[in-house]
């Protein structure tokens, strides 16, 4: 199937020639009806790449298509996107409905046929009772609905959405995602939702994309990304903490949730790699512990272990046994450039 | 409260006394019936309000003042809004320096920039008294205009006009219908801020005043000069009257912002 949006390497230079490219040599396809999320940690080229899908930045290179249409030099309004901005933005002079009415009313559409589909939109995101408020009156999660009724009230291409979640408090932060699940699931719309929280990528992805210093490190479902993280880079980002390297696999890395502790002198299976180690700290965690152990393994000699961590203290001997089904193995031994960002 | 904080409490009284105390003296001496500027006044009467009527100089420069009020508010308005657009919305390079050269006449003495305007453009140019008037006073106008304007701006969203063309506005309507109404406050207070500010002037309106050509606080001056009754008094109330009203209205409008909930 088509995809609703292609970028065919694209490029985009802030403040002339000689400056660092925010992206470069981009290639990507947003598929139809698909949760595309792009993430990376900030300065990573993610806004600047859905603000060229919006229209508000022209690339310095490189081709945007929607539709299969070039687009590269369409402006926004000739665009049908629907634009949902961390900052809420909607018009503080105009009531909920007018606001989720603004785009049906410059597409001239019958003035019965606005009030039905505004209505229907913000039946959409539970927000009936609100019509006639205006924007200061609600509350920032009842703003974001809104915002997210007047870009879908007007069935765009595609959905843009740029942080929307990033205002909203930890709690409502999770509960909106849901919501923003429900309102793609059932209006079948293709959606692109740029993000800096991993947990936020992983809920709602059908294809993650994972950006660092403008370029693509990784992308697919989340659920082959998250077990195989492809560099280093990829696997910093998603929580892997242990990059050691081990005689005869390599540069590896595995998450501390799957790094066992044994006593010492005590054998790990047969499936798993086996290290001698001295516990160097134990901090407590709430639920766990985090225990960090000392081992001759080259690379990052220090491996994070989650524990119970009864018993264990700064000093003690312990054997360390590592599943090989949870070794990922690394590309790239050294952290990337920019990885501490 | 007054037992409590007995130096702030003789501080603030002295402060209202020394600020409103000549004011109502004022106010007082405006409606006496006696003929010196004394107060207490000899009883009460509206004569001297009567006789600034029949004063013809005053009937003149009061025309005066509020032609160059209402024209000078209308130009810095109409070159003041488009100039903090560019500053607020567009990318100009050396956009500080160019917003700073917009306060300029703040900080320059106005009666420089009077003897700069009389020598240049009243002389120089050959142009009348009032349309140097007109000038001067909008000169002096601009930079409320750009800043009370350029406040309202600022605060506002930038993403608002992002938001309207993504929904497929051009970008007049979205000027038109975002941009236009979010600035229109700041447009108001604008408005009556630059009024006020034109019809109070003396030091630039003293230097641009030709014969026949005086605005009403310059009149008053030379009146003083001259004779000293209390139709000078009646018509400061009138004066004083006039821009209470006005900053009473921009405070009902500056309530105005509740209206956008922000």
């Amino acid at each position: 199937m088509e995809p609703v949006v292609r970028l065919d390497r694209v490029s985009h230079r802030f403040g002339g020639r000689d400056a660092v490219a925010a992206v470069s040599d981009l290639d990507l396809d947003v598929a139809r009806g698909r949760f595309t999320t792009l993430l990376g940690p900030s300065g990573c080229g993610k806004t600047t790449t859905l603000r060229m899908i919006a229209g508000f930045l022209r690339p310095t290179s490189g081709r945007i298509l929607l539709e299969g249409a070039d687009a590269t030099s369409t402006p926004p309004e000739k665009r049908n996107i629907g634009m949902v901005f961390q900052s809420y933005a909607l018009f503080p002079h105009m009531t909920i409905t007018d606001n989720v009415a603004f785009g049906l009313r410059t597409r001239r559409l019958p003035g019965d046929e606005v009030r039905r589909r505004a209505g229907e939109a913000l039946e959409l995101v539970g927000l009936s009772h609100a019509a006639g408020r205006k924007p200061g009156e609600l509350s920032g999660g009842q703003q974001q609905r809104v915002a997210l009724a007047r870009a879908v009230a007007i069935r765009p291409s595609v959905l843009l959405l740029d942080e929307p979640l990033s205002n909203l408090d930890a709690r409502l932060r999770v509960q909106m995602r849901r919501e923003l699940l429900r309102v793609q699931r059932e209006t079948g719309l293709t959606a692109v939702l740029v993000t800096h929280d991993q947990e936020e990528a992983l809920e709602l992805s059908d294809t993650m994309v994972i950006l660092n210093a403008g370029r693509l490190e990784q992308q697919g479902d989340p659920r082959e990304v998250f077990p195989r993280p492809a560099n280093r880079f990829v696997a910093e980002f998603l929580g892997y903490d242990n990059f050691p390297v081990l005689p005869g696999a390599g540069p590896v890395t595995i998450r501390p949730e799957h790094v066992r502790l044994l006593p010492a002198r005590a054998a790990e299976g047969a499936d798993e790699a086996g290290l001698d180690g001295t516990v160097t700290a134990v901090t407590f965690q709430g639920s766990h512990c985090l225990v960090e152990v000392d081992t001759p393994a080259g690379g990052d000699a220090t491996l994070r272990s989650v524990h119970p961590g009864d018993g264990l203290r700064p000093g003690d001997s312990v054997r360390v046994a590592l599943p090989r089904r949870h070794l990922v193995a690394l590309a790239d031994a050294a952290a990337p450039a920019g990885a501490d960002r | 409260m007054i037992l409590r904080r007995p130096l702030l409490s003789l501080l603030t009284a002295i402060a209202f006394v020394l600020m409103l105390g000549p004011v109502a003296i004022l106010i007082g001496v405006a409606f006496t019936a006696g003929s010196t500027l004394a107060f207490p006044p000899e009883g009460l009467s509206l004569r001297w309000f009567a006789a600034a009527l029949e004063y013809r100089p005053f009937i003149d420069a009061f025309g005066t003042s509020v032609l160059v009020a209402l024209v000078s508010t209308a130009l810095a308005l109409a070159l003041g809004v488009p100039a903090t657009l560019a500053l607020q919305r567009g990318r100009i390079p050396g956009r500080r320096v160019v917003e700073n050269l917009f306060f300029t006449p703040i900080i320059v003495p106005e009666l420089v920039l009077g003897l700069a305007l009389f020598q240049q453009v009243m002389v120089g140019l050959q142009i009348t008294a009032l349309g140097t008037l007109v000038i001067g006073h909008t000169v002096l106008l601009l930079p409320y205009t750009v800043r009370v304007v350029g406040a309202s701006l600022a605060l506002a969203d930038p993403r608002l006009e992002e938001a309207a063309r993504g929904l497929g506005a051009g970008p007049v309507r979205t000027f038109l219908r975002v941009t236009l109404p979010v600035m229109a406050p700041g447009i108001a207070s604008a408005t009556i801020l630059a009024f006020i500010t034109s019809l109070n002037n003396v030091p630039l309106s003293l230097l641009l005043t030709g014969p026949g050509v005086a605005t009403l606080p310059v009149e008053m001056l030379n009146y003083v000069q001259s004779s000293f009754d209390p139709v000078v008094a009646a018509v400061s109330v009138v004066l004083l009257v006039l821009s209470v009203a006005v900053a009473f209205a921009t405070e009902r409008l500056a309530g105005f912002t509740k209206v956008f909930g922000r």
